[in-house]
């Protein structure tokens, strides 16, 4: 049945795994092509830092929402104190801004009852409500780190990366009559179509650099590319013979397939453009780790390789769907998460749920290590060059609250971020409008997003 | 905590694109209001609104009134706020919300008067007939999404079309679901990453289902039960006791003349430590020996002789094989066994009768390909036309044939390429292409909402087969949709199914869902706080994974024999048996069951397990990880076995955790639930929910069973809404089944339509689930009477044009 394949000593592989990439820190990057490619048709730089960098962003979304009062900050400016949750930070002060006060109003109730996990989840990078159904008929709206794929995707090998720890799903019905389409994708291509998160190691690696080892992936590339086209003319040429004698719902899913094959084509011809992925000097990891930090930092390391290779600039985590009941034995809570998130305000309860808010602070906290360690070419780090929101779709997860959101912005954007800093928006504001500045940073303008008002001030220094 | 899944049914919306569907569904309705008015012409009153004023409103007046009409408006609904009767049969938005909730027993609330069954049936087919124009001789077969394959599916299909096993969840990712299954079209999403997964996986499956390297010299397997012992007819060469002489004979058909390599591979078992024994294996024909090899103990290692023969074709090459004993075991020694695992041979070598492995011979059906391309051509089509009907699923139009040689030719023209390499990569396109992924069933005129058809017979096979093997349609299924006579045959072919070993996978999938046997081995429960043991190694050895797949297994056997055996369906809740293995009996406390193999075992009278809810799953897939849930488990109930969705949370009720405040902190879990529900706003949902989740209290997380929780007794008494009263949950699992069984029969319809067609059961459907209900309730309850009524249903058996009827009303 559906066991999750486990890796054996897990700690040690995924050490052996990580020896190899330190390999990998030395190797060139990208720097022959870089800057052609980096620069949309009409010559306006898309994606990119001050300094000629890849601009690479990055969502990460933490579960149920925290301890607000083991999170909420004191102090706002640069005069500020960490909270208890907030320590794994320490070291990176001058790498993040902490906001205070996003909302996503599309999270809350409104007209449609219960559902407030399905609706975080959701509403977290579409700023949309989704509409409540079991299964027909899904429709939410189209994520921000999609919109960014959908303007800079063709500057890379991958247009944009999703991940996920969620291999396995809970079967049976999903949150209060939402469809679990709401719950286990953060990142949606457009309104009725998710994007399918990956949640093996293995898989995503083999999405970066190909399949087998280091000799076979050289040769399977080329092989691949080749052959490949024929297949796809062929397969098209099906769907389009099909679509002629479809209705219009069928035609919807027909076209996610049709996409699907457009996607490929796009991609191997990125591959001709870009030549073969570069050879990371490690081999893919095995398989999934049992350990669920393990797993998360596999994943990370992922992202900071596909980030190290310019092979995307843009990547989306979902750590654990909203409402996991996932128990953290490691760290001495056995509770599931999701039950002791409705901590009635006993002692007891919001001390554990405090512990599984700092065990994820410290998840962020080695992906920021990660990054900072990488030296981009122009001799900052990956960090340095990046934009990263870490953040939850509620706050208080005892009453479902959807303002005040946790949320961290991390790197500096090429330098033109703000960082070192709280701010305190004084009053509850979409997180969409977050989502326009920092589209503005790749150079993609928007008038609106989801349920934006307008930007927020004090994004930039 | 109270945030549990709670199931809530809508009216589907309309996409943007389908706007335009109302228009010619006004059109339909413009029609069939006409027909309906001409008997009525030259009376002054509608016969319908004589009916309401006769029959309807006194009922609504006197149960619904009192807050949502005259002049009250509870909850922003007045039913008596129209002009005319017309216009209040119009507002279809209102009767669907009075509709769903008298069908679901959410109203009258809790508080109120109940009606009673014949009330509560003519509001139902007064609303279904007048309101929303259903007709329930001939029920509105809905429409089914174009779906790709399920992980499942995708796995069974290419086991059963290539016999090659591919791991699904190593290599795709997990599939969404919708209304609590993973066969729903609308949810069954392809993001690119399908695409790449699909494309992947198409020349893994390729590479293994079609070889390459091009007719080889045959392999002749020759089996163990055509030789015969002359000692004892009986015998057979799997067990050949090395304590005596023994001599096996067999007259062996050989196809052509010639030099063949010979090869026996055995065994030698009986005994894990060494023993003396020895003896004298001989193999040969026309009464010489050909190979002698002295035998003794080996460690049950896998041996093989080889030797070569130069053997004449015909039926008569006497083969015999035989066993003389050397030294015996020693003291207290077990005697050796040896086992002959096979016995090949392979020719003739002089490579002049090659052809292609016998497991691929279904597609290079006519041997070694002729060689000239032209000639070629002909075979390749004969081959692909053949893997492409097979493929998908329906025969292949002669264009794609076309398209499928001209890509299998153009591989095989290449440098290094050969024939083969062309079947394998057309193989791959067919993998990749969207009628091998997605079941398309293509209707005429598929956006003409009015227009409803019969499926085609080759749909009808993929139904079948999708709904009980998970998987394509075999041959049989195949040919007869290719006679047109499935439609005909179909009761003969459900029973040939369901008895198929495939049938398991149906029980496995549904079973993993329905009851989300699925999720028993891997869901959070903390072992040392089900047993109470401080060492979670020591907690874990108990709890282990033996239990709680023996568990999944439980679920999984218990409703297979029922289904097996056609038993009524309400002994999935009262059954005095279950099915066990050593581990999992030891668990539940019952004794005399030995050995891993899981087995039937009849419970005594007063045993605390047999039914569902006895079980370790359904105690597991319910409870928090250090805890139990009453609300999930009422919920649970509720919704998988009473067919009653629990209302949502009305978004202004405190929760459960408002009251657990302060002073109240320290109240049991029943004492806090009960004076949560002294809320009003609480009390309609929890006077549901409680009462069923209290009663399993007995069951702790890991599915133990407990007498008291934290030093106090555990109260199981309670009532449900209808207002039957239990004492425990064996008096609530008799309940279920028999007052409550019509309810019981009606949820497992709606949950084996929802699976089977692949979509969520709508409004329209209710005429098709109570026919369902009615034809099981009149066959003694039987589980195979459901089946037989979801297949032989509207909604299974047709499909009607794209639009939605209700689209406008969309809430």
């Amino acid at each position: 049945m559906s066991m999750k394949k486990e890796l054996s000593g897990s700690p040690l592989n995924r050490r052996h795994f990580l020896r190899g990439l330190g390999a990998g820190i030395s190797l060139p990057v990208f720097e022959t092509f870089l800057p052609k490619n980096a620069f949309a048709a009409n010559g306006k730089a898309l994606s990119v830092t001050k300094s000629g960098m890849p601009l690479r962003t990055a969502f990460i979304y933490k579960p149920n929402g925290v301890n607000m009062d083991k999170w909420t900050v004191t102090g706002t400016g640069r005069d500020y104190q960490f909270n208890e949750t907030q320590q794994p930070f320490a070291k990176f002060r001058e790498d993040i801004h902490l906001l205070s006060r996003l909302e996503h109003k599309n999270g809350t109730a409104g007209k449609d009852g219960g559902g407030d996990h399905a609706r975080a989840n959701a509403t977290f990078l579409t700023g949309m409500r989704p509409y409540k159904t079991a299964g027909a008929d899904i429709k939410l709206g189209m994520s921000v780190d999609q919109i960014i794929a959908r303007e800079i995707g063709h500057q890379t090998r991958l247009s944009s990366l999703e991940l996920s720890c969620d291999g396995v799903r809970k079967s049976g019905v999903c949150d209060s009559g939402y469809s679990c389409a709401y719950q286990f994708n953060l990142s949606w291509r457009s309104d009725v179509t998710p994007m399918t998160p990956e949640a093996s190691p293995r898989l995503v690696f083999e999405r970066l650099f190909g399949a087998g080892s280091k000799e076979e992936r050289a040769q399977g590339f080329e092989i691949r590319n080749r052959e490949q086209q024929s297949i796809l003319d062929f397969v098209m040429e099906d769907a389009r013979q099909l679509n002629k004698q479809l209705g219009r719902n069928d035609k919807i899913k027909l076209d996610e397939y049709m996409t699907g094959i457009r996607e490929i084509e796009r991609r191997v011809e990125k591959a001709k453009r870009f030549g073969l992925p570069k050879d990371p000097g490690v081999s893919a990891p095995e398989g999934t780790p049992s350990e669920y930090e393990e797993h998360i930092r596999l994943m990370m390391d992922m992202m900071v390789m596909a980030f190290q290779t310019d092979s995307t600039r843009v990547a989306t985590f979902l750590l654990a769907h909203d409402g996991s009941n996932r128990s953290f034995k490691e760290i001495g809570v056995a509770d599931g998460h999701h039950s002791i998130s409705h901590h009635q305000k006993d002692p007891v309860n919001l001390d554990k749920l405090a512990k599984i808010d700092l065990f994820y602070s410290m998840q962020l906290a080695y992906f920021l290590e990660q990054l900072s360690s990488k030296k981009d070419v122009d001799g900052s780090s990956l960090l340095h060059n990046s934009m990263i929101v870490w953040g939850s779709g509620l706050s208080d997860p005892d009453r479902h609250s959807h303002n005040n959101l946790p949320i961290v912005v991390a790197g500096h954007g090429g330098g033109a971020l703000k960082t070192g800093v709280h701010t305190d928006l004084g009053q509850d504001t979409p997180m969409s409008n977050l989502f326009l500045n920092m589209l503005d940073q790749i150079g993609i303008k928007e008038e609106r997003f989801g349920d934006s008002t307008g930007r927020i001030s004090g994004f930039t220094v | 905590m109270l945030d549990v899944l709670m199931g809530n049914r809508k009216i589907p919306a309309s996409h943007s694109g389908r706007n335009d569907s109302y228009l010619i569904m006004l059109k339909a309705f413009i029609a069939i209001s006409a027909v309906m008015l001409i008997p009525c012409l030259g009376l002054s009153k509608d016969p319908d609104e004589a009916i309401y004023a006769a029959e309807i409103e006194p009922i609504v007046q006197a149960h619904c009134y009192d807050c949502h009409g005259d002049g009250m408006d509870k909850g922003d609904f007045a039913m008596d706020k129209y002009q005319s009767l017309d216009a209040h049969f119009k507002d279809i938005a209102v009767w669907y919300e009075i509709w769903k909730n008298v069908r679901g027993n959410l109203m009258p609330p809790a508080d109120k008067k109940a009606l009673s069954e014949s009330e509560k049936k003519k509001v139902l087919s007064f609303i279904e007939r007048v309101v929303f124009k259903i007709d329930a001789k001939n029920p509105d077969p809905g429409r089914v999404t174009i779906r790709r394959l399920n992980r499942e599916e995708y796995r069974y299909t290419i086991k059963d079309l290539f016999n090659v096993d591919f791991d699904v969840e190593d290599n795709f990712p997990a599939d969404d679901t919708g209304y609590g299954f993973d066969t729903i079209g609308d949810v069954l999403s392809i993001s690119p990453l399908h695409m790449e997964k699909y494309l992947d996986a198409a020349n893994t499956i390729a590479a293994k289902a079609v070889p390459v390297d091009g007719p080889q010299i045959v392999e002749w397997w020759v089996e163990n039960k055509e030789f015969k012992s002359e000692q004892n007819e009986k015998h057979h060469m799997g067990y050949i006791p090395m304590d005596a002489n023994w001599t096996f004979k067999s007259n062996r058909w050989v196809a052509h003349d010639g030099e063949y390599e010979l090869s026996l591979e055995f065994t030698i078992k009986g005994s894990n430590e060494a023993t003396e024994q020895t003896g004298t294996l001989n193999f040969g024909y026309d009464g010489k020996d050909l190979v002698q090899r002295k035998i003794g103990w080996d460690n049950s290692k896998s041996l093989k002789v080889k030797t070569k023969a130069r053997l004449q074709a015909g039926n008569k090459v006497p083969f015999h094989l035989t066993m003389e004993p050397g030294n015996p075991p020693g003291e207290g020694k077990n005697k050796l066994i040896v086992s002959i695992k096979s016995i090949v041979m392979r020719g003739p070598l002089d490579g002049s009768q090659k052809d292609y492995p016998w497991g691929f011979r279904h597609i290079f059906s006519e041997g070694p390909p002729p060689p000239g391309q032209n000639e070629r051509d002909i075979y390749r089509r004969t081959i692909l036309g053949r893997l492409a009907t097979k493929i998908f699923r329906q025969p292949a139009d002669a264009v794609t044939v076309d398209r499928l040689v001209k890509l299998a030719r153009m591989v095989d023209e290449q440098p290094g390429k050969n024939f083969e390499h062309g079947i394998r990569h057309a193989v791959i396109a067919m993998l990749a292409s969207p009628r091998f992924l997605m079941r398309a069933e293509i209707q005429a005129e598929p956006d003409n909402s009015g227009k409803v058809v019969l499926i085609d017979e080759y749909a009808l096979a993929s139904r079948l087969s999708y709904f009980l093997w998970s998987s394509t349609p075999d041959e049989e299924l195949m040919k007869l949709a290719g006679e047109k006579k499935l439609r005909a045959n179909l009761r003969a072919q459900i029973d040939r199914m369901l008895a198929h070993e495939k049938s398991k996978r149906f029980v496995e999938s549904f079973v993993g869902q329905w009851l989300q046997a699925r999720d028993v081995e891997t869901i959070n429960i903390d072992a040392r706080v089900a047993l109470g043991i401080k060492d979670l190694e020591q907690a874990r050895r108990q709890f282990n994974g033996r239990v709680r797949s023996g568990m999944r297994e439980e679920s999984e056997l218990f409703f297979e024999h029922v289904l097996k055996e056609n038993r009524p369906v309400s002994e999935l809740l009262t059954a005095n048996y279950t099915f066990l293995n050593e581990d999992l009996a030891n668990w539940y406390g019952i004794k005399d069951v030995k050995g891993r193999e899981m087995r039937k075992v009849e419970l005594g009278g007063d045993s605390k397990r047999g039914g569902i809810l006895g079980q370790g799953t359904f105690h597991i897939v319910t409870s928090n990880p250090t805890r139990t849930s009453p609300v999930k488990r009422g919920l649970f109930v509720l919704e998988n076995m009473l067919a009653t969705p629990a209302p949502p949370a009305a978004p202004d009720v405190p929760p459960l955790e408002e009251t657990l405040k302060g002073k109240n902190k320290n109240l049991s879990l029943r004492e806090a639930l009960a004076l949560h529900a002294q809320d009003k706003a609480c009390a309609a949902c929890h006077a549901r929910m409680d009462p069923i989740g209290l009663a399993l209290e007995n069951y702790n997380p890991a599915g133990l069973w407990i007498d008291q929780y934290n030093g106090k007794p555990i109260l199981t008494e309670g009532k449900l809404m209808t207002g039957e009263s239990f004492k425990n949950a064996k008096e609530l699992s008799h309940i279920l089944a028999t007052a409550r069984v019509a309810d019981f029969h009606k949820a497992l319809a709606e949950k084996m339509l929802t699976y089977a067609v692949g979509r969520g059961v709508e409004y329209y459907d209710a005429p098709t689930i109570n026919q369902i209900v009615d034809r099981v309730g009149k066959n003694q309850g039987k589980l195979r009477e459901l089946i037989y009524g979801v297949i032989e249903s509207a909604p299974f058996q047709k499909r009607r044009g794209d639009g939605n009827m209700l689209a406008k009303i969309k809430p």
